[in-house]
């Protein structure tokens, strides 16, 4: 099975890279959303799921990407290429400035020190005039929904690429060894300070360009929609219902969930939320560990599974 | 003038603020639960003392208790039938499910209540008094009193009864716990079902000085969240000194820099207590 | 491994497959309106006046182009007050469910994002829940709206506080920070500047606020003639209150763009809404004929028969929306978007809602009617002149 998962991953983005060409619209609509999506849950994935690190703060390198590149497009005309890298680099300084500070402290207190990022970078860019302050920017038109559809799959290859890579190194072991004990990861010669702060900043990298792409993309940006807090929650979510920590858990767990939801969205309308809601309370009980843990190894999934997971966590 | 009515209203605001975050802080400290469904429960304790008003007629604040009794059972029920199963896990996982619990209650709250916003309107609703110069209003005064009252509560529970030094002993260790012939499930119940009906009661008095809707929860909780924080998890009434804090930054911000730039300044101070004092902000009630 | 893939699978096709075609005989207007979530109070006469209008022009013989009988036939999903998922509801709506034409969302955020679908697309969107001037100022060919534009949302009240006495002379303009209400904000500046009204205090406030206390401590001190609030209904409803809380008193009058006229609201404020003054661009009046309900008023009680509640203006801008479309490919005599989008730039017809005509830009012209709430009744006071007396001034919160 363990072998068979990398030919498989690369059969699966083959067949994705194909889809505008046999899929109709809304089938490419839904799957640029997925695929981005996707990319936001895989890039938290390496702070979040490798290092231990939860940040609720990743959709301001979003937010950052989706501003750099609106800004660079609007009120300066330049290509959307040009775009993306401003917002890259907005969001990389962000995180370089931010993740300095704050990711000094441990645990809990991180997670809570980046809750509110998002809101305080909403309100600054709400009064901006150069970002259109509080009404938001307008940028071109572009026909093209399969072009975005491909940089999307493209990003997300790329990033999962990359946390294939740090799944395999050094780097790697040095955040996994910051999750287990932090202390002891400093003993053994990891510049703790040094491993997360790039975590954060790969991190940032990723997330920007899915901004900008949706930036473009949307046509619009306003400061809600580009710092929307729900976001980063979603990222989290699906992150941790495929399996933090792992390769393809986040990309599988937000395809899931994103199927989930535009199905239930679709079909019950009024109801899709409050299923939605059950949905992840029920993954919670019965599968802790992620999607990626219940298939792990390729054996038969019965209820054992689950009563054994309901036993381990039960008071 | 101003600035003493300005300063009057943060804290009078800050002593309910205090009372949202009373119950997370105590559920996060005892049984290591961020409860991200905390708005959810304040907003379902404010439907309740809204329907008794309504429907009833009975008093907003003799309706209160009754609420506080309701969600104490709600949240007692949540925590036996649900969040016991999952308490062991990770962090993440409980703020996981408490997340898909909000989603759940805040949506079967708008199927059930319908998304039309409702006041909890007493004849007194709108009453006010002067004092030096400075206008009181009689609701936010008496929110203020009974925050403070239920922090008091609350803080005589923990400290003088034996229920209270059970759920401590609990907080601080489980296995010793459980030799002193604990049983933390139950006690676990017990502790969010507090927790539920401190949500309950800032939800009714919320009502009362805005406004209730079923999506009024997610603000709430990260509000609740921040002062938490603040306040530290040990002490009821350094939360509610907490939310004073907040509540104070908040109107000052408004006055001062613009009233766009609140969230700004309540997150900021979060941060800068945590990196300035991260050993205080967490510990265990 | 392969299991999830599947259904990951599997749920991408379901995703796409479950939408069905258009019947031949049928015209499909297809829209995503806030059914639930935090706009879906408002979102509801958008859900109802759609449907009430479909089925009336249906009834009365559906739409005829050429010698040919259509149905109308409404395609609404449900955006849960979420932009995001309503832009991409209106992709499916036009690339999948193939709807002939789009009816709008409600508020200015959500008509600024979803317009640019109908524009992508080349689907004309006539839309009556966003007013903010930004939706109509990109030069986009295949968007209307039937809702006033936002700047002049003050200018009626404004010239009504000229008429009278005494004349407010100092004016606190309080507002959120969103598009329509920046909107509103930029214009009533311009128009108080004009009309030689000193801007007291001017302050804005983040869209969703619950706490005015800070802004009302300021304009109590500042001891304003008049308020112009504008903003969302629910923070419309703790401004009042917390007025009220605070002993907050203009010597003259406050008035708000939103809630007034809104049934909901003033049921949840009870007494306390009394002498708050308002507006609205539509009034169910007898005399604003319509070719399918009669008139505006008959519109009205079938409304409330219906669904019971009043509609206000949202609801009747949504009817207006559905029978630009009849009377547009009438005109046109055929369903073709790019002749339809040219029919409705040049219509002119009489409605429950107003005579619509649309400008340059693709936004309809209307004056504001002030309103004022009179023990607990929605009254009529000014639009060119005074049509009731207004109660003024307002008496102060101790002295009702």
């Amino acid at each position: 099975m363990k072998r068979l998962i990398l030919p498989l991953a690369v059969l699966v983005a083959l067949a994705l890279a194909v889809l505008p060409m046999v899929g109709s619209d809304t089938m490419v609509q839904f799957g640029i959303n997925a695929l981005l999506l996707a990319t936001l849950a895989q890039s938290w994935n390496i702070l979040g799921g490798f290092g231990g690190y939860v940040s609720f703060g990743n959709s301001v390198f979003y937010g950052l990407g989706t501003y750099g590149t609106a800004i660079a497009m609007t009120n300066y005309n330049l290509p959307f290429g040009v775009g993306l890298v401003i917002g890259v680099i907005l969001a990389m300084t962000g995180a370089a400035l931010v993740g300095l500070p704050i990711l000094r402290l441990r645990g809990p207190y991180f997670a809570i020190a980046t809750l509110g990022l998002n809101g305080a970078m909403m309100a600054i860019f709400s009064n901006l005039p150069i970002a259109g302050s509080n009404i938001g920017l307008v940028l071109p038109l572009a026909r093209n929904d399969a072009m975005f559809y491909e940089l999307a799959l493209g990003l997300l290859v790329v990033c999962t690429l990359t946390v294939l890579w740090i799944s395999r190194s050094r780097y790697g072991m040095g955040l996994i060894a910051i999750r287990e004990d932090e202390d002891a990861a400093g003993v053994m010669g990891v510049n703790a300070t040094l491993w997360k702060v790039s975590a954060l900043v790969l991190a940032s990298i990723f997330t920007a360009v899915a901004g900008g792409i949706h930036a473009y993309w949307s046509t619009f940006v306003d400061p809600a929609s580009a710092f929307d807090s729900t976001l980063n929650v979603r990222m989290v979510i699906m992150c941790v219902f495929g399996g933090p920590g792992t390769v393809f858990g986040p990309v599988i767990g937000s395809f899931v969930l994103s199927a989930v939801y535009e199905v239930l969205a679709a079909q019950i309308s009024t109801a899709a939320a409050l299923l939605f809601g059950f949905v992840i309370v029920l993954a919670v009980v019965f599968m802790p560990r992620g999607l990626a843990d219940v298939v792990k190894g390729g054996r038969a999934i019965s209820w054992r599974y689950f009563i054994r997971n309901i036993r381990e966590n039960r008071l | 003038m101003v600035l003493a009515q300005i300063l009057l209203n943060g804290i009078l605001l800050g002593g309910l603020y205090g009372l949202m975050a009373l119950g997370m802080a105590l559920v996060w400290g005892v049984l290591n639960i961020v409860n991200l469904s905390h708005g959810a429960l304040i907003m379902l304790g404010g439907y309740t003392v809204y329907y008794l008003f309504t429907l009833a007629g009975i008093d907003p604040f003799v309706a209160l208790p009754i609420a506080m009794v309701v969600m104490f059972a709600a949240g007692f029920a949540l925590q036996w039938g649900l969040l016991n199963l999952v308490v062991r896990s990770k962090m993440l996982n409980t703020l996981l499910i408490t997340f898909g619990l909000d989603v759940v209650l805040t949506f079967a709250a708008q199927l059930v209540f319908t998304a039309d916003f409702r006041t909890i309107n007493p004849s007194y609703a709108g009453a006010n008094f002067p004092v030096l110069g400075l206008t009181v209003p009689v609701v936010r005064l008496a929110a203020f009193c009974v925050a403070v009252a239920l922090a008091a509560g609350v803080w005589f529970l923990l400290n003088r009864m034996p229920l209270g030094r059970a759920i401590r002993a609990t907080a601080q260790n489980l296995t010793a716990a459980r030799l002193y012939g604990v049983n933390p499930r139950k006690l676990y119940a017990i502790t969010f079902g507090i927790g539920a009906a401190l949500a309950g009661a800032a939800g009714g008095l919320y009502g009362m000085i805005s406004n209730l809707t079923p999506y009024m929860g997610a603000s709430l909780t990260a509000k609740s969240f921040v002062i938490a924080i603040i306040g530290g998890l040990a002490n009821p009434f350094n939360v509610i000194l907490g939310g004073i804090f907040v509540g104070i930054a908040e109107s000052l911000t408004a006055l001062y820099i613009g009233p766009t730039y609140t969230d700004v300044i309540s997150f900021g101070l979060l941060v800068v207590v945590l990196v300035v004092r991260p050993k205080r902000a967490v510990r265990a009630a | 491994m392969k299991t999830s893939l599947t259904l990951a699978l599997a749920g991408l096709m379901t995703a796409t497959a479950l939408t069905g075609a258009a019947m031949a005989d049928d015209i499909v207007l297809g829209a995503s309106v806030q059914l639930t979530g935090t706009n879906a109070n408002t979102g509801r006469y958008y859900r109802d006046a759609y449907q009430l209008t479909v089925d009336k022009i249906n009834a009365a013989g559906g739409v005829k182009v050429g010698d040919k009988t259509y149905t109308l036939k409404l395609n609404m999903l449900d955006n849960q007050s979420d932009v995001n998922l309503s832009v991409r509801q209106y992709v499916q709506l036009v690339s999948a469910d193939k709807v002939n034409f789009l009816l709008g969302p409600f508020a200015s955020n959500f008509a600024l994002s979803d317009s640019s679908v109908a524009e992508k697309y080349q689907i004309p969107m006539v839309q009556g829940g966003g007013a903010s001037t930004q939706i109509f100022s990109r030069g986009y060919k295949y968007v209307f709206g039937t809702l006033p534009p936002a700047d002049d949302y003050f200018a009626s009240t404004i010239e009504m506080m000229g008429k009278l006495t005494p004349a407010p002379k100092t004016v606190a303009l309080v507002s959120a920070d969103d598009s329509f209400d920046v909107s509103v904000a930029k214009g009533t500046r311009k128009h108080l500047t004009d009309a030689g009204l000193k801007v007291a205090v001017d302050e804005t406030y983040r869209e969703g606020a619950s706490d005015f206390s800070s802004i009302l401590t300021q304009v109590k001190a500042a001891n304003v003639d008049a308020i112009l609030w504008t903003g969302h209904e629910t923070e419309a409803l703790n401004f009042i209150r917390q007025m009220k809380g605070l002993n907050v008193n203009p010597a003259g009058l406050s008035a708000f763009t939103v809630g007034v006229p809104t049934a909901d609201f003033r049921k949840a404020l009870g007494a306390d809404a009394n002498y708050a003054f308002g507006m609205t661009s539509w009034l169910p009046d007898a005399s604003l004929k319509d070719r399918w309900f009669g008139d505006a008023a008959q519109f009205a009680a079938e409304y409330k028969a219906k669904f019971g509640y009043d509609p206000d203006y949202h609801a009747a801008s949504g009817a207006a929306d559905v029978e630009t479309f009849v009377e547009a490919i009438e005109k046109a005599g055929t369903l073709d978007p790019a002749k339809v989008r040219d029919a409705i730039a040049g219509i002119s017809f009489d409605s429950l809602y107003a005579k619509v005509k649309y400008g340059e830009n693709g936004q309809i012209v209307l004056p504001q009617v002030v309103v004022q709430i009179q023990d607990g009744n929605m009254v009529p006071v000014y639009s060119t002149d005074f049509m009731t007396k207004p109660m003024y001034p307002v008496p102060a919160w101790d002295k009702r």
